[in-house]
C-alpha cells in the first residue's frame, strides 16, 4: 500500500481490503506498540527506583519468566490458544480459546509477582533482598519451562519458542483496551506520587525522615509496574530492553525528577517500539522479524552513545 | 522537650540489645551531642527515635507526644534528619530542598511550600545555588543543602548523624557554625553525634557518653573528665585549659 493508499483507508475511503488492513490490522498493532512501549518503559523506572538499581528491569520480580513458563504450559501441554500446534484436533473442534495462552502467561506472572513480594515483605522490602529473590524465582520458572521443552513434539516446542520471541501482531482492539487500562492506572499512579519516587533517591532512611511511607510505596509500585509488564508480556509475548534503555535515556537526557521522567519514559518507549516494530516489518520481507531484538538492535548503540558521551563530559 | 525512657533495641530475637533500655532528654534551644565509639549504638538510637526502626520497649515522647506511635507526617513536621552519607537525586537544589516539604503537601507543592523554601535560600545564603543540579556541588555545599531540607520541615529537633564526617576542615566550621546559629535563633533542639572531641566541647550543651548501647555518663561541658573519655572511649586523653577553654589531647600528646 502506498502513503496515499494509507490514508485514504484511514478515513475509509480506501477499497474494503485496505480499510481492514488498516482498521484491523495496522491500527490495534500501532496502539499496542505506543501502549505497551509506554507500559514496559515505566515500569522500568519505576523498578531502578524502587530498587535503587540501574540493571533493574520490569521482569526483576521474575515476571517474564513466569509468563515463558505459562505460555510454554498452555502450548506444549494444553494445546490451546491461537498457536495451537494442531497435534490435539479435539482443542479446534471445540474451538479453543484465543486467550488461553495469554492467561496462563499471566495467571503464571501474578504467582511469581504474589510469590516474591510475599516473601520480601519478610525483609520490609530490602532491595537487595527483591533482587535476588526475583532472580531466584525467575531461575525456577526457566528450569521449569526448559523440563517442559524437553518433553514437547517439535511442532509445540516451535510454536513456543515463537511465542517467546514477542509480537505486536497479536494485538487486537480488545487486547489493547486491556493493555490500555493497566497502563493508565500506572501511569496515572507514578505520576501523582512522582515526589514521593524523588524522595527514594535519598535513600530509605531519609525518604521515611522526610515522611514518605517507604515500604507502602515500594509494595504498591513494584505490584503495579510488575501487572503492567505481566498483563503486556502475556498479550504480546518478551519484548525485551524498552524497560532498561528508556528509562536510562530519559534520566540522563532530562535528570531523575520523577515529575518529568514518568511521563517522558512513557513517551519514549512508545516511541522506540513504534520505530522497533515498523522496521521489523519493513526488514522482514513479508514476514515481522521479532519486534524485542529490534527493539535491543535500535536502542543500545544509541544507549551506549549517551553514556559514553555523558562520561566524557564529566572526565 | 525530647525525653526517652527506657528504650531498648535490637535487630533480631537472637542479637544482643543494640540500645540498652536508654534515657535521654534534651530541652528545646539546646544542643545534645551523643560521643561513643564506632557501633556503640548513636545512628541505631537516631533511627529508633526518628521511627526508621522500632524500638523493642520504651517510651520517645517529645513536648509530651508519644513519637513512636505517630502518623509519619506528623513526625517529619516535628523531627528533622541530616543523615551521615548523603545522596540526592539528580535535581536542582530548590526542588531537593522542596522535597522536605512533603509532609505538609504529600503529592503537589503549593505556593506555601515554594515560599517556605525561599525563605530558607536566602536564611543560609543559597539563593545563588536554587537552580544548580545538586549532584554537581561539593560535599560542604551538598551538607548545607541537607541541612536546609531538614530545616524546611519547620522541625522542633533536628537529628545530626556525624555533620562533618567527610569534610574539610572549612566547610567542618561552616556546618557547625550553622547548627549553633539555628539551634540559638529558632530555638531548635539539636541532637548529633560527633567524633572530634574538641568540636564537641564547642558545640554541645548537654553530653552523653555511650558505650555497649548504654548511656554510661551524662551532663554539661563539667561532665566531659578525662577518666569519663577514657572509660567511653578506651583511650588515653589529657585535658589541659587554655584561656578557661577545655582542650583534649591525645594521651601521648604534650601542650
Amino acid at each position: 500500500m502506498t502513503i496515499t493508499e494509507c490514508f485514504a483507508a484511514l478515513v475509509k475511503k480506501g477499497s474494503p481490503a485496505q480499510v481492514r488492513i488498516i482498521w484491523n490490522i495496522r491500527i490495534p498493532r500501532v496502539l499496542a506498540a505506543i501502549i505497551a512501549g509506554a507500559g514496559l518503559s515505566i515500569s522500568g523506572l519505576i523498578m531502578q527506583t524502587d530498587l535503587n538499581n540501574p540493571m533493574a528491569s520490569p521482569s526483576t520480580l521474575g515476571v517474564s519468566n513466569a509468563a515463558v513458563f505459562g505460555a510454554n504450559l498452555s502450548i506444549i501441554a494444553f494445546a490451546g490458544g491461537f498457536l495451537d500446534t494442531g497435534n490435539h484436533l479435539s482443542s479446534y473442534t471445540v474451538g479453543a480459546n484465543p486467550y488461553a495462552t495469554s492467561l496462563m502467561a499471566f495467571l503464571f506472572s501474578t504467582v511469581s509477582i504474589l510469590l516474591i513480594l510475599g516473601l520480601c515483605r519478610l525483609r520490609a522490602f530490602q532491595p537487595g533482598v527483591v533482587v535476588l529473590a526475583g532472580i531466584a524465582i525467575g531461575s525456577v520458572w526457566t528450569a521449569a519451562t526448559t523440563i517442559l521443552q524437553f518433553y514437547a513434539t517439535d511442532v509445540g516446542l516451535s510454536a513456543a519458542v515463537i511465542w517467546t520471541f514477542g509480537d505486536l501482531g497479536r494485538a487486537t482492539y480488545r487486547t489493547d483496551c486491556i493493555m490500555a487500562a493497566v497502563v493508565l492506572i500506572g501511569l496515572l499512579f507514578f505520576l501523582f506520587m512522582s515526589w514521593q519516587f524523588n524522595a527514594l533517591l535519598s535513600g530509605d532512611a531519609a525518604a521515611k525522615s522526610i515522611g514518605v511511607a517507604v515500604d507502602r510505596l515500594r509494595f504498591t509500585s513494584m505490584l503495579l509496574a510488575s501487572v503492567i509488564t505481566a498483563v503486556c508480556v502475556s498479550f504480546l509475548g518478551i519484548i525485551g530492553f524498552v524497560g532498561i534503555i528508556c528509562p536510562h535515556v530519559t534520566k540522563k537526557l532530562l535528570g531523575q525528577d520523577h515529575r518529568v521522567s514518568v511521563s517522558a519514559s512513557a513517551l519514549s518507549g512508545s516511541i522506540l517500539l513504534l520505530l522497533a516494530d515498523t522496521l521489523s516489518r519493513s526488514l522482514g520481507n513479508g514476514s515481522a522479524l521479532p519486534v524485542g531484538a529490534i527493539t535491543s538492535l535500535l536502542g543500545a548503540p544509541f544507549f551506549l552513545a549517551i553514556i559514553f558521551n555523558r562520561k566524557g563530559e564529566h572526565s | 522537650m525530647l525525653e526517652i525512657q527506657d528504650l531498648s533495641f535490637r535487630y533480631s530475637h537472637r542479637s544482643p540489645l543494640v540500645l540498652d533500655h536508654i534515657d535521654l532528654q534534651l530541652r528545646d534551644g539546646e544542643i545534645g551531642i551523643l560521643l561513643g565509639k564506632n557501633g556503640s549504638g548513636k545512628t541505631t538510637l537516631f533511627k529508633n527515635i526518628l521511627g526508621i526502626q522500632k524500638p523493642l520497649s520504651g517510651s520517645v515522647r517529645f513536648d509530651g507526644e508519644d513519637l513512636l506511635n505517630m502518623n509519619r507526617r506528623e513526625r517529619a513536621r516535628r523531627i528533622a534528619y541530616v543523615p551521615q552519607s548523603i545522596h540526592f537525586g539528580a535535581l536542582s537544589v530548590f526542588d531537593t530542598i522542596l522535597m522536605g516539604r512533603i509532609s505538609y503537601f504529600g503529592y503537589k507543592a503549593g505556593r506555601e511550600d515554594e515560599t517556605a523554601v525561599e525563605a530558607i535560600l536566602r536564611d543560609m545564603k543559597l539563593e545563588n545555588f536554587a537552580a544548580r543540579n545538586v549532584e554537581e556541588l561539593s560535599g560542604g555545599e551538598r551538607q548545607k543543602i541537607a541541612i536546609a531540607r531538614a530545616l524546611v520541615q519547620e522541625p522542633r529537633l533536628l537529628i545530626f548523624d556525624e555533620p562533618t564526617g567527610n569534610l574539610d576542615i572549612a566547610n567542618e566550621q561552616l556546618i557547625l557554625e550553622e547548627a549553633h546559629r539555628v539551634s540559638r535563633e529558632k530555638g531548635i533542639a539539636i541532637l548529633t553525634s560527633l567524633h572530634d572531641l574538641n568540636q564537641a566541647l564547642t558545640l554541645g550543651d548537654r553530653f552523653f557518653f555511650m558505650k555497649d548501647g548504654q548511656i554510661r555518663h551524662t551532663g554539661g561541658r563539667e561532665s566531659v573528665t578525662e577518666s569519663v573519655i577514657q572509660e567511653t572511649f578506651d583511650a588515653e586523653v589529657r585535658i589541659v585549659e587554655i584561656e578557661g577553654n577545655k582542650i583534649i589531647l591525645n594521651g601521648g600528646q604534650k601542650t
